[in-house]
């Protein structure tokens, strides 16, 4: 394979990735296509946590919240406004971007353990609101008969569209999420995990350092979060409630921290277990735990970690 | 930092390459489907879907459910209008987002012809949509209000009650029977929580009666001795409650705990007393209760049910073991009627609701508008039974209740 | 009057529950950092087994030792293994290895007592209520309140005032040291894990009357407890019982005060007080580097 010259590499990697995985795309079945669709919105949104969590290390148990609002923002713009791809988008990282600042600014001096349940207050705070405000969001049963996602004459709602609109968001967050960690700021960010208190004697504001990661991750959180009610056409409360973030900070670790996109890795595996498992067995969660535990204790790296390691190229 | 190889080469696009060959070749629907079981020469086998929750809060009434399904199907020898039955259970944990993808795996890569099930009204109402879409008949047995009226669907039927059945017969009752007056209400701040409460309030003022005041409480609730302390403070004539579940256990051991149990009348929507799921973790907490309920142990119409249910060692049956027969029962009327072919729905339908069906329910006809089942709404009576345990015996029937449905 | 007084009961009955749950979580995260997300397993543990006891007619006061005891041996078979070799790591690794155990004997648990709500027969002298101003208040809550303070004092007195104890909190402070005095740490910090298991356990078994046991009552208490230790602050017991105090009586008022708000409002107080106060409402005196 002809050598490529360094800028050029995470570029082409993306791209022959989208054109492999638009090969099975083609073959494949309605089902299978949303269910594509699914893994890569959820990869997306633990790939922005990855940006908290692996680079900043800020392990948030509220993630979901940005999600999810900015799942209930599209579906409520689209329900008032029509299934417009621009504007569901728009409504979404909105949303996201706004949540996150949220977020951001309330854990000003917290860290560790604290910044855990401290996000996850915020976020049940979010969750009360959605499962309680009936009128706008329709409350513990959540906001059906979502317009179908389009823009312009072309229509998006299919299982198709669905999952190549998935796709191209997977592509351009991860881009961007990688270039947000090679800018300076980026780099300050994993300067105040490593040595907070040095950055800080060096002059750096690390609040702000960690609201503008929060904010980075919460607008790519956003956008994928815009995109996940179309994929079942439903919305509600379960998408912001903190079991989604444990399962999106699962994903994570099971697809390895620090990489960006292991996450997708970790959103495959773990979606794909519980939906093949539970088909064949009712202990299907112990299995699963198994797999956690096993991943824990054999691939600490996890998935992207080990495959790493497999594949020739590091010394 | 990028991996190199041994040449010098980018290590990342080789990575992509086979990682996308993997799940190319993992997701054809020619691997990733299970092979068909031959059935009978010349029967097609009748594939059933049913979702329900296996895991999460509602474990013990999803087994309970595919509980009922699978002895309907054994009674009826795994064959359905001369097909032999294949039987899939899916578990939604009670997340409508699970529930939908379980959904759609059944119908597009099981290829399932019927889908069935659901306890938990946010999945049930998820899957209209999907179901709607995707053309599949399914007997829906989540019990929100909306599921009759605004999320009503020409390939939905419906074999079980609506929380608006419930609600108003227990004013009914209340009203007729118990007081005029001085009603509070307590219930778990959720959407089936309000519609129980609202329906019965609703009812209740029309008939000309008084509500004290309407306690809340959040759904998933520890501690309700707050709650218990305030009723306990109002002294009403009878309160009305609804929770479920563990919540329902947590209220009416804590409701005897604080002296309230036998001293204040209490009045409920069934499933607050539910025979399997509530009831034998109370004790003589209920005693004396009065619930409003399409199911009843002692109802006649449900006797052959829970002999059979018995047989398998279980104690008296609940809501949703008998709702899993009564689906099994529906599901064989409509194929048994439409002669093993549901390919033409409409007219399957039509056919299904030209007469009722009877079952474990009772006599059951639907109502075409939206498929809702017309049902008998027993008023049971929480009683000590020979053996000592806890019954809901009968003492009296609404028959024929019908949902007000879609115009309202 | 009555009605207030009962109120601030419920309250204070509710918070010695949350320091129960709390209490184990605290020990083994204070004194070890080490985060056990497997504590609600170890709690719903001690629940059924309470529940089983209680059920099978045997001395009823009996029933919380056995559930110390089935939850310390649960504790001892997992800090040989897998526990033992990640004190050392990072928080995160320690979440996901002890989140998988507890998924694990979650569904061990569903197997083997069955997925319905299972509640115990309480005692007869544990049944009935007091009157206070003529509003009854179950005794129950009261021993849960006498068992909590009871608890609370004794883990207190045996880690601050005794020889036991001291070894302990040094063990956790300089490992290194204390193995030049003879002392092995390792049996040392297997004894803290044996120990947080076991007072989960004792707290499922004491708390059972209140909660019953199910399956998913065990990640429901992990989050309460949770909740209550870092709200009060690590390190101290002082900061859990703080923790437990705060916690529980803004979940029991606000659903008193502001019923269709509580959980929210809830969750708002004990977000600012955090906030306020980053490290927890008792926070060890730091010294900055």
């Amino acid at each position: 394979m002809p050598s490529l010259p360094p800028r050029a590499r995470a570029p082409a990697a993306a791209a022959l990735a989208a054109a492999a995985l638009a090969v099975p795309a083609l073959l494949a079945g309605e089902f299978e296509l949303r269910f594509l669709a699914e893994i890569l919105l959820l990869g997306t949104a633990a790939m922005s946590l990855d940006l908290l969590v692996g680079f900043g290390g800020l392990a948030s148990l509220g993630h979901a919240a940005i999600f999810g609002a900015a799942a209930y923002a599209a579906a409520i713009a689209s329900l008032a406004w029509g299934g417009n791809l621009v504007l569901v988008l728009a409504a979404g990282i909105l949303a996201g971007t706004a949540m996150a600042g949220v977020m951001g600014a309330v854990i000003r001096r917290t860290s560790h353990l604290f910044l855990l349940i401290l996000t996850l207050l915020v976020g049940q705070i979010a969750w009360e609101v959605a499962f309680h405000w009936r009128d706008v969001t329709g409350g513990a049963d959540g906001l059906r008969g979502l317009p179908p996602l389009g823009l312009g004459p072309w229509h998006l709602g299919g299982a198709g569209g669905l999952a190549l609109l998935a796709g191209a968001l997977a592509l351009v967050a991860t881009l961007l999420a990688r270039s947000f960690v090679a800018a300076p700021v980026g780099r300050a960010l994993v300067g105040a995990r490593e040595q907070p208190l040095r950055m800080a004697a060096l002059g750096y504001d690390i609040p702000r350092i960690r609201l503008l990661a929060f904010l980075a991750s919460g607008a790519i959180a956003g956008a994928a979060g815009a995109l996940y009610p179309f994929v079942n056409l439903y919305v509600g409360p379960g998408s912001v409630h903190w079991t989604l973030s444990a399962t999106l900070m699962i994903m994570l670790v099971i697809g390895g921290t620090g990489t960006l996109w292991g996450a997708y890795l970790g959103s495959a595996a773990y979606l794909a277990l519980q939906t093949y498992l539970s088909a064949h067995t009712d202990r299907w969660p112990l299995l699963v735990g198994l797999v956690f535990v096993l991943t824990v204790l054999l691939m600490p790296g996890g998935l992207a970690g080990a495959l790493r390691r497999l594949l020739p190229g590091r010394p | 930092m990028q991996d190199r190889d041994r040449a010098g080469h980018a290590a990342a696009p080789r990575r992509a390459l086979l990682g996308g060959l993997a799940a190319a070749a993992l997701s054809h629907p020619a691997l990733a489907r299970p092979t068909l079981a031959q059935g009978a020469a010349g029967a097609r086998p009748l594939r059933i879907g049913m979702i329900t929750s296996l895991s999460g809060p509602f474990t013990a009434l999803g087994e309970s459910m595919r509980a009922g399904m699978n002895l309907f199907l054994a009674g009826s020898g795994r064959a359905v209008a001369g097909r032999p039955v294949e039987f899939l259970v899916e578990d939604d944990a009670a997340r409508p987002e699970e529930g939908v993808r379980r959904a759609r795996k059944l119908v597009g890569q099981d290829r399932v012809d019927v889908l069935c099930g659901v306890i938990s009204s946010g999945v049930a109402l998820a899957l209209r949509d999907v179901v709607t879409e995707a053309r599949v008949p399914t007997f829906l047995l989540g019990s929100a209000n909306d599921l009759a009226r605004k999320a009503a669907s020409p390939y939905i039927v419906r074999p079980t009650k609506t929380n608006w059945m419930l609600g108003t017969t227990a004013a009914r009752w209340t009203f007729e029977r118990i007081s005029k007056g001085r009603v509070l209400t307590a219930g778990s701040d959720y959407a089936a929580g309000r519609e129980f409460v609202g329906d019965f309030a609703a009812t209740y003022r029309e008939l000309g009666g008084r509500i004290d005041r309407q306690l809340w409480t959040p759904l998933g609730s520890t501690d309700f001795g707050p709650l218990l302390t305030a009723i306990a403070a109002e002294r009403p004539e009878v309160v009305y409650a609804f929770f479920a579940g563990s919540d329902a256990v947590r209220f009416l051991r804590q409701w005897k705990e604080y002296r309230l149990a036998g001293r204040v009348p209490l009045v409920g929507p069934g499933a607050l007393f539910d025979q399997e799921d509530v009831l034998p973790a109370v004790g003589d907490a209920a005693l004396g209760a009065v619930g409003a309920f399409h199911q009843s142990p002692t109802a006649p119409a449900a006797a052959a049910f829970g002999r059979a249910y018995a047989a398998t060692g279980k104690p008296l049956p609940g809501e949703f073991s008998t709702t899993g027969y009564v689906c099994g029962q529906v599901i064989g009327a409509a194929l048994e009627r439409a002669e093993g072919d549901l390919s033409d729905w409409e007219r399957a339908r039509a056919v299904l609701f030209d007469r009722p069906v009877d079952t474990a329910f009772g006599r059951m006809p639907f109502d075409p508008r939206n498929g809702q089942a017309i049902l008998d709404i027993h008023v049971n009576e929480v009683r000590r039974g020979a053996d000592g345990k806890m019954v809901n015996t009968v003492l009296h029937t609404y028959e024929a209740v019908r949902d007000p449905g879609p115009a309202a | 009057m009555g009605l207030v007084l009962v109120q601030f009961l419920n309250a204070l009955s509710f918070s010695a529950l949350l320091l129960l749950t709390g209490l184990g979580l605290s020990v083994v995260l204070s004194l070890m950092n080490f985060l056990n997300l497997a504590h609600g397993s170890f709690y719903l543990l001690g629940s059924y087994v309470a529940v089983l006891w209680l059920g099978a007619g045997l001395p009823w006061w009996m029933a919380f030792p056995a559930a110390f005891l089935a939850a310390a041996l649960a504790g001892a078979l997992l800090e040989r293994f897998p526990f033992r070799g990640f004190y050392g790591r990072p928080h995160l690794m320690q979440v996901l290895l002890t989140y998988g155990l507890s998924v694990i004997l979650a569904d061990l648990m569903r197997w083997g007592f069955g997925a319905a709500i299972l509640s115990p027969e309480l005692p007869e002298a544990l049944s009935g209520v007091v009157f206070v101003l003529d509003m009854p208040f179950p005794v129950y809550r009261l021993f849960l309140v006498a068992a909590g303070t009871l608890l609370a004092g004794l883990l207190w007195w045996g880690l601050d005032r005794t020889l036991w104890g001291a070894v302990i909190r040094a063990a956790v402070a300089d490992r290194g040291i204390v193995e030049t005095l003879g002392i092995d740490t390792g049996r040392v910090l297997a004894a803290v894990l044996v120990l947080s298991a076991g007072l989960g356990g004792l707290s499922g078994a004491l708390g059972a009357g209140m909660l019953a046991a199910y399956p998913g009552l065990d990640e429901e208490v992990l989050i309460l407890a949770l909740v209550t230790v870092v709200v009060g602050g690590l390190g101290t017991f002082r900061g859990t019982v703080a923790g437990a105090l705060a916690v529980g009586f803004a979940l029991t008022f606000s659903r008193v005060w502001l019923p269709e708000l509580a959980n929210g409002a809830a969750f708002a107080a004990m977000a600012l007080l955090l906030m306020l106060r980053p490290d927890g409402i008792v926070a060890p005196r730091q010294r900055q580097v």
